[in-house]
């Protein structure tokens, strides 16, 4: 192909050359990441490399978020802490009955000659970069795996479960939400105990799939997730159904969910690290 | 503008503003300016691509897309491809860009950047969710085949060519 602004007879290849060879490396790249998953140690590169910058690039937004709110009224700090006092004391009774309870657990596990469940571990991460990436909501975690991170753990924020790890590098990390698309959460419904498969829809919602049109359930029902895929521990509120519609054409009624973790909101996240149960028939 | 291209390109400021491009997209965007951002590393590229084509051309585009494809937590490739074919576009049309005002180049751009997007979006959908087989891709042989019978049976239908009777 003739192009104009460049010589007759150059020494080069063309352009047309040239971008032939480029996309066969594209589609070369391609076919290595998603077939073989070869191309992780490039993954590692880029991440050690971008991980300071995004960093320092945050910084002033921390320390205007900080200034923001060093000046916070001190009536609103007052108020808030009286109402955290009653917080406490309420909590306080919850600790002490769950400790009870704990006792009471083990008792019955000895009881039982049951092993008990390991002890988890809990890493703080805070959200370092959202992504934008048009087929997965994903985001990054300032923390990997020098904390001990590893694929497929579970992330939870204070109201509810966020995601799980889908990519660990040595300083951070990245989280799939559960809204994404495609990221299935076994779940059940905390008012009838029906079980079900809560699915990302890719639009900051979830669908609960499959629930034949006769199941008991209302907008408002809290999902939690059910702990039978030993991914995720049982009882963690995941969503909330927002609204429920019967269709002619399918057998299964239509259930949407809004998240109830602050996908788009939270700030700081927990990583639950619990080692891998293995159960004795 | 042309004339000054050897000035205005020096590699320091070429290599500079990539660096601040690629910055740009590290900032902690979120919410609606993450949905309006402007993808500012192909910008640059594209805008080096215009004015230094013999620096800044399908290595670079290809490079900076593999980091796109990091950033977003893509598949490899996906941006790089995407970006090449840019700088392809950009080349094919580089003498009529330039001539072009600010306004009318960026009305120019307008469709490279859309058809560089779609691109993205499909090599994604095909990565992800790639069809069962290249089936697909079967009737383009064959239509490519039906067009070589019907083009010969007109030609010997009507003799040399249609063009010419009409």
């Amino acid at each position: 192909m003739a192009m104009p602004g460049q010589l007759m007879f150059a020494r080069r290849l063309g352009p047309m050359a040239r971008l032939l060879i480029w996309l066969l490396v594209g589609a070369s790249c391609v076919a290595i990441d998603t077939r073989y998953h070869a191309l992780d140690g490039l993954r590692s590169g880029f991440s050690l490399v971008l991980q300071p910058a995004r960093a320092i690039m945050r910084t002033p937004f921390d320390i205007a978020a900080e200034l923001g709110g060093f000046f916070v009224r001190h009536r609103l700090l007052q108020k808030e802490r009286d109402a955290l006092m009653t917080e406490r004391a309420r909590l306080l009774v919850d600790v002490n009955t769950a400790q009870e309870l704990v006792r009471e657990n083990a008792e019955l596990r000895t009881l039982l000659q049951l092993q008990s469940r390991p002890g988890q571990r809990v890493v703080h991460a805070a959200l370092l970069y959202r992504g934008h990436d048009w087929f997965a909501q994903r985001i990054t975690l300032d923390q990997g795996g020098g904390a001990g991170l590893r694929r497929g753990l579970p992330v939870v924020d204070a109201s509810g479960l966020v995601g799980q790890v889908s990519r660990v590098y040595p300083g951070s990390s990245e989280v799939m939400l559960v809204s994404s698309s495609g990221q299935l959460t076994p779940v059940l419904v905390e008012r009838t105990g029906q079980r079900g498969l809560a699915a990302g829809n890719g639009r900051s919602q979830m669908d609960l799939r499959y629930m034949p049109a006769q199941t008991d359930i209302r907008p408002g029902d809290r999902l939690l997730t059910s702990g039978i895929d030993r991914l995720y521990p049982a009882g963690i509120p995941v969503a909330r159904v927002s609204r429920v519609s019967r269709s002619q054409s399918s057998p299964y009624l239509r259930v949407e969910c809004l998240p109830l973790a602050g996908l788009d909101r939270a700030r700081a996240v927990l990583v639950l690290i619990a080692d891998p149960q293995v159960t004795q028939p | 503008m042309n004339v000054a291209t050897h000035t205005v390109g020096s590699w320091r400021r070429i290599l500079g503003t990539l660096t601040l491009a690629v910055l740009l997209e590290q900032l902690p965007w979120s919410g609606l300016a993450l949905a309006l951002r402007p993808d500012f590393v192909l910008v640059g590229v594209l805008f080096w691509t215009l004015h230094q084509p013999a620096r800044i051309s399908f290595g670079a585009a290809f490079f900076l897309g593999l980091l796109a494809d990091f950033q977003d937590g893509a598949v490899f490739g996906q941006h790089a491809i995407a970006y090449v074919v840019g700088v392809y576009l950009v080349l094919f049309l580089r003498l009529r860009l330039l001539q072009f005002d600010p306004l009318r180049q960026a009305a120019q751009l307008f469709p490279i950047l859309l058809g560089v997007q779609l691109l993205v979006l499909l090599i994604g959908w095909l990565a992800v969710n790639p069809p069962t087989g290249l089936a697909m891709l079967l009737p383009v042989l064959s239509s490519a085949v039906l067009w070589y019978l019907i083009a010969l049976f007109v030609r010997l239908w009507h003799g040399k060519g249609m063009q010419d009777r009409a």
